[in-house]
């Protein structure tokens, strides 16, 4: 292996870890907070699930972090990432769309499409071990979210959902990327090439996230403004 | 083809697992519970988001909201 997709690999699982990491300690808080509102509820048991699964993924990831040389940075802390003007029960609505509705959706979309392509064998074992729990992830953000929307209006999280998805990915996936960024070798490794990740993270915005908001009376439109403004790379069809 | 099974296999399937039991909160305050709890949202939204992962502010949430890293 060349010694570029190897630092970019290393990177990308040095990252995974990181964001594993911090996806265990933000699910161990949601569920506390969730289940102080809704007690009935399965989510806060999921999550839980989850934080423990995360931890597992953060030591793949890890491992496959030190075979291609990159040491792990430290995580940050866990930070709630709502906006301050909403109330307590709002904002985990908030957190949880991000985190799982959007993000742990992406990475579904993601696994999904690496495990399609030729994957060396030790990356396929750990692609697979954390696709079969990520299906789960996803999913807990829809349960909550199907809740939330059975007894209240969930419709005022519309204009907050550009900020989420930018926070979810850097400005830099809707620009020209590096050759060595947009090598083919770096799926056998486990990473998208730069186009690949934006046309993913595009397409399950516009087939699986959008559509899913819209079903519990989220209008995309504001999100599909925020896309469409990213340029030629990102445009969708109208809602 | 990708993304459809996707919206069946989380979206849906995401919503029959969060109806496995009823949401507690009282049948009076139905529909009501998060409006009343959204606090002073306009309907506007800046779209600055902030990436979380690698970055830390001790706690506080920023006034825009954010988003969380993924893969």
């Amino acid at each position: 292996m060349s010694e570029e997709p190897r630092r970019q690999a290393g990177e990308a699982w040095a990252f995974r870890t990181r964001v594993e990491r911090e996806a265990a300690r933000r699910f161990a808080r949601l569920a506390l907070a969730i289940e102080a509102f809704d007690a009935d509820s399965p989510v806060p048991a999921l999550l839980r699930r989850a934080a423990e699964d995360e931890h597992r993924h953060a030591a793949l990831c890890a491992d496959l972090s030190a075979v291609y040389g990159q040491p792990v940075a430290a995580s940050a802390e866990d930070a709630a990432i709502a906006p301050g003007s909403l109330g307590p029960r709002a904002a985990v609505l908030y957190e949880v769309v991000a985190s799982c509705c959007i993000t742990e959706t992406e990475s579904v979309a993601t696994l999904t499409t690496l495990l399609a392509e030729q994957v060396e064998p030790r990356v396929e074992k750990v692609l697979r071990e954390i696709a079969k729990d990520e299906v789960l992830h996803g999913r807990i953000g829809w349960a909550h979210l199907a809740r939330e929307a059975s007894i209240s209006v969930v419709s005022f999280l519309s204009p907050w959902i550009p900020a989420m998805l930018a926070g979810t990915v850097g400005e830099g996936l809707f620009t020209a990327a590096d050759t060595d960024l947009q090598s083919r070798e770096l799926l056998r490794h486990g990473v998208l090439p730069h186009s690949l990740k934006r046309s993913i993270f595009v397409g399950t915005l516009e087939g699986v996230v959008f559509p899913g908001l819209e079903k519990f009376g989220i209008s995309s439109r504001p999100a599909r403004q925020w896309l469409e403004a990213r340029g030629p790379g990102a445009r969708t069809q109208p809602s | 083809m990708l993304f459809r099974k996707l919206f069946q296999l989380l979206v849906v399937g995401g919503a029959v697992l969060g109806a496995t039991s009823s949401c507690s909160t009282p049948a009076g305050s139905r529909r009501t519970a998060l409006a009343k709890d959204q606090g002073g949202g306009d309907g506007t939204a800046s779209d600055a988001g902030t990436a979380r992962s690698g970055d830390s502010d001790g706690g506080m949430a920023p006034d825009a909201g954010g988003g969380v890293s993924g893969w």
